[in-house]
């Protein structure tokens, strides 16, 4: 079989532009994990050790709301995953008041903490309120 | 080497600023004025290590986090 000759310097370029969008193709198709674990690491900074553990053991964890005490769970999630809990640490009311961006997993639900954390009454203020699934 | 961290849809963006520079700080003071005022939430951490919303610019928050106006979802 008689090969096609191809210069060196374009076949060099072809090898570049094919190995660039190769390289663009990895890149687009890894972002939204890269995102996601960008926000999971932001979150892991900013729990406190006691919610860590139970974020890595449950995938959840919980805070104290700062007005009234109350104790929440919060699931890893994007919304509708805020649970406040009964004195038993029983799941009875949920919760969805999430960030008006379209964020990750990570930062909503650290958004979610931080606000139940600082500023309990006006999380609950735009909160919606929805029955346990 | 002080830190702003800016949730956004790529996770987060981070401006770093040198608190000794007085055109870094002036620059991340605007930046702390520009998303307060469109809605963001600015919070720090206290020496242990709990959340702190803060309304006003402290150039020695070693790290300030924002985060876009809550809604009901």
């Amino acid at each position: 079989m008689n090969l096609p000759h191809i210069p060196d310097d374009q076949l060099r370029r072809f090898v570049a532009a094919c190995a660039r969008r190769a390289r663009a193709f990895r890149d687009w198709y890894q972002l939204p994990r890269k995102r996601e674990l960008r926000g999971r690491d932001l979150l892991r900074e900013w729990l406190s050790p006691e919610q860590l553990a139970q974020y890595d053991s449950h995938n959840y964890f919980e805070v104290t709301g700062c007005h009234t005490g109350k104790r929440y769970r919060i699931h890893h999630g994007f919304g509708t995953n805020v649970y406040e809990l009964d004195d038993g640490g029983v799941p009875r009311v949920g919760w969805c008041f999430v960030p008006d961006d379209h964020l990750v997993a990570g930062d909503v639900m650290l958004a979610q903490k931080i606000a139940l954390e600082t500023d309990e009454r006006g999380a609950m203020a735009v909160a919606n309120n929805f029955t346990r699934r | 080497m002080a830190t702003q961290i800016v949730m956004d849809h790529n996770g987060d963006t981070r401006h770093n600023f040198d608190a000794r520079d007085a055109k870094a700080v002036l620059k991340a003071e605007r930046r702390f004025r520009a998303l307060t005022g469109a809605g963001f939430t600015a919070a720090i951490r206290t020496a242990n290590r709990e959340p702190l919303v803060t309304r006003t610019f402290d150039p020695t928050a070693e790290e300030t986090l924002f985060f876009p106006r809550l809604v009901g979802g």
